[in-house]
C-alpha cells in the first residue's frame, strides 16, 4: 500500500481534482471579467439614458447623481443615522430569529409532542407572507425600533426553524449508529453527531433569514418610523427626490450583497470539511 | 478457560421474518474468527445485537464472562458502510471513541498516534474523509475502532466497498496489524477466500433463518502472505466453504431477482 509519506496528490482522483481546479481558475478569471464589463456597461447606458433620453429628473436619477447624493448624505451624518437605526433593528431581529429558530427547530425535531403542537403553526406561518401583517405590528407596537425588530423576527424565524428541524432529522442513521456503538449518550449524540450534521442546513437557513430580514426592515420602516433606510426611502419618494430615493435603494442593494458574502465566508469557516481541497 | 466473546443462543425476528435462529459462537482470546454467509442471512443483524444497538428475542452476549446489553468500550466496531464523520478530520475521527468515553489523555493520544502509524496514515491527520480514498477511509475506521483499545474487534464486511486490488492489500494489512497485537477479532464477510485467508476458524451461516451450518477450523501457517492463496490447502478450504453455502447463495440471488422483477 502507498507509503504514508507519499503526498496524496499522487492519487489519481486528486490529480483529477487539481486539473479541474486549474481549469476552474482560468474560467473564473474570464467570468469575473465578463461580470465587471457587464456591470460597467450597464451603468454607462444608465448614465447616458438619464442624461440624454429621460431628461426629466422626476423619473430617473443617473449613477453620478446617486453617488453625489450618497456623499452628501454621508457628509451631513444623515446616512450614518439611518444605517445605524436600520442596522440595529436588523441585527437584533436576526439574532433573536436565529437563536429562537434553532431552539424551536430543535424542539420540533426531537420531541413528538413539540412537533405535534408547534409543527402545524410553523408550517402554516412559513407559507404565509408574514410581511403582509407588518402594518398591523407597527400599529400594535408603535414606531420605535422594537416594532421593526418584531417584524424582522416573524419574517426571519421560519426558515431558521424549518431548516434546523430538517437538518437534525436528516442526520445519517449510520453515523448515529456508529456513535451509539461507542457508547454515546443522548446528549452526546446530539452535540457530536446531529448538531454538526445539521450545521449546513442551519447556515442555509441563516442565508434565507438574512434576505427576508432585510426586506422586513425596509417594509416595516415604510409603514412608520422616525429613522432608517426605509424611512429615508419613503421620505425621498414623497418629495420626488429621485437621487435620494435611488441612493437608498443602492445602499440597500450593497448591504444585501455584503451580508450574503459574509454568510458565505461564515460557511467556509464553519464548514471547513465541505470546502476542503478547494483551495489547497 | 472462558471465551473472550460468548454469543449464546441468539434468535431474532423482524415481525414474521425470522432472521437469526439459535446462534451460539465462542471466540477465544487472541482468536481471529470469520463468519461467512450469503447476503441477507442476518450477519449485520447479529453484529448489531453484539454491539448492543439491537435487542435479540432470546439469548445473551458475554465479554470476558460478563453479560453485556448496552454498547461499550469493550467492543470496537468497523462497519459495512463508510461511517466516518465527514466534519471531523482523520485525527478527530480516530479519537471519537476516546472523547465519548472521556478517555482523552496524553497516554491515549500517544497510543492513537502510534495506531495511525500502524495503519499507515501518519501525515494525514488533518485531512477530511472526503479527501481520502476508500482504502484510506477504511483504515481510519479501523484505527477509530482500535483507539478505544477494545477487548474484541468486530468488523462487518469492512472491505466490501473496495475494489478487488485495494481489498487484497487491505487483507494483507489487516493480518499485519492483527499480528502485532493479536486482538480477538470477529470478522464478518461474504467473501469466502477473504474469510479463509484471515481467520483461525470460519463459521458458515445458512439463511432463512440465519443459523450456523458448520464451523471450519483453518489450519494454515501464520504469518500469512498472499502466497497462501495459492497453497492447495487454501484452495481446498475455499472449496469446502463454498460447497456449504452454494445453494443458499443461489437461493438468495434468485429471490433478489424475483423481488426486483
Ligand atoms: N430493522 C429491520 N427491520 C426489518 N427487517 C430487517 C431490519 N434489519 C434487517 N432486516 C432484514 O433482516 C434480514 C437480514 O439482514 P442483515 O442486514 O442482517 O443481512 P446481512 O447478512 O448483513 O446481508 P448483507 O450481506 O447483504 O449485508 C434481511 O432480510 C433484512 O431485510
Ligand atoms: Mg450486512
Amino acid at each position: 500500500m502507498a507509503d504514508a509519506s507519499k503526498p496524496v496528490t499522487a492519487d489519481e482522483t486528486q490529480a483529477d481534482d487539481a486539473a479541474r481546479g486549474r481549469l476552474a481558475k482560468g474560467g473564473k478569471r474570464r467570468l469575473s471579467f465578463a461580470s465587471a464589463a457587464s456591470i460597467l456597461g450597464g451603468l454607462l447606458l444608465w448614465e447616458l439614458a438619464g442624461r440624454f433620453l429621460v431628461r426629466n429628473s422626476l423619473f430617473l436619477a443617473t449613477p453620478t447623481q446617486i453617488v453625489e447624493e450618497i456623499v452628501k448624505l454621508a457628509a451631513s451624518g444623515e446616512l450614518q443615522l439611518h444605517m445605524w437605526t436600520s442596522g440595529q433593528e436588523f441585527f437584533i431581529g436576526l439574532a433573536i430569529a436565529i437563536v429562537l429558530g434553532i431552539a424551536v427547530g430543535f424542539i420540533t425535531a426531537s420531541s413528538r409532542l413539540g412537533d405535534r403542537t408547534l409543527g402545524p403553526w410553523v408550517t402554516a406561518l412559513y407559507a404565509t407572507p408574514t410581511i403582509a401583517i407588518s402594518p398591523l405590528i407597527i400599529l400594535w407596537t408603535g414606531i420605535g425600533i422594537w416594532s421593526k425588530v418584531i417584524v424582522v423576527v416573524i419574517n426571519s424565524i421560519f426558515p431558521m426553524i424549518i431548516n434546523t428541524d430538517a437538518g437534525l432529522r436528516a442526520t445519517d442513521k449510520h453515523l448515529l449508529d456508529a456513535a451509539r456503538c461507542f457508547g454515546a449518550s443522548r446528549w452526546q449524540l446530539f452535540w457530536k453527531v446531529s448538531l454538526p450534521a445539521a450545521i449546513p442546513f442551519v447556515l442555509a437557513g441563516i442565508r434565507l433569514a438574512v434576505g427576508r430580514g432585510l426586506v422586513a426592515v425596509v417594509v416595516a420602516e415604510l409603514f412608520g418610523a422616525r429613522a432608517g433606510l426605509g424611512y429615508l426611502l419613503i421620505q425621498a419618494s414623497e418629495v420626488f427626490n429621485m437621487p435620494r430615493l435611488f441612493a437608498a435603494v443602492v445602499i440597500l442593494a450593497v448591504t444585501g450583497i455584503v451580508l450574503t458574502w459574509l454568510v458565505g465566508r461564515a460557511e467556509r469557516i464553519l464548514l471547513p470539511w465541505r470546502f476542503a481541497g478547494d483551495d489547497r | 478457560m472462558t471465551p473472550k466473546l460468548e454469543v449464546r443462543d441468539i434468535s431474532k425476528s423482524f415481525g414474521t421474518l425470522e432472521v437469526l435462529r439459535g446462534i451460539s459462537i465462542d471466540v477465544a482470546d487472541h482468536e481471529f474468527l470469520a463468519i461467512v454467509g450469503p447476503s441477507g442471512c442476518g450477519k449485520t443483524t447479529l453484529l448489531r445485537t453484539i454491539a448492543g444497538i439491537e435487542t435479540s428475542d432470546t439469548g445473551s452476549i458475554r465479554v470476558d464472562g460478563k453479560q453485556v446489553t448496552k454498547p461499550g468500550a469493550d467492543r470496537g466496531f468497523v462497519f459495512q458502510q463508510d461511517c466516518l464523520f465527514p466534519w471531523r478530520t482523520v485525527w478527530e475521527n480516530t479519537i471519537f471513541g476516546l472523547e465519548i468515553n472521556g478517555k482523552v489523555s496524553a497516554e491515549t493520544t500517544a497510543r492513537t498516534r502510534q495506531l495511525l502509524q500502524l495503519v499507515g496514515l501518519t501525515g494525514f491527520e488533518k485531512y477530511y474523509p472526503t479527501q481520502l480514498s476508500g482504502g484510506m477511509r477504511q483504515r481510519v475506521n479501523l484505527a477509530r475502532a482500535l483507539a478505544i483499545n477494545p477487548e474484541v474487534l468486530i468488523m462487518d464486511e469492512p472491505f466490501s466497498a473496495l475494489d478487488a486490488q485495494t481489498r487484497e492489500v487491505m487483507q494483507l494489512e489487516l493480518t499485519r496489524i492483527w499480528q502485532q497485537g493479536r486482538k480477538t477479532v470477529l470478522f464478518i464477510t461474504h467473501q469466502i477466500d477473504e474469510a479463509v485467508f484471515l481467520a483461525d476458524r470460519v463459521v458458515v451461516l445458512g439463511r432463512r433463518p440465519g443459523r450456523i451450518k458448520e464451523v471450519v477450523p483453518i489450519d494454515l501457517p501464520r504469518p500469512r502472505g498472499l502466497a497462501v492463496k495459492r497453497d492447495p490447502r487454501f484452495v481446498t478450504y475455499v472449496d469446502r466453504v463454498w460447497n456449504l453455502i452454494e445453494n443458499d447463495v443461489r437461493d438468495s440471488v434468485r429471490e433478489d431477482a424475483t423481488v426486483a422483477s
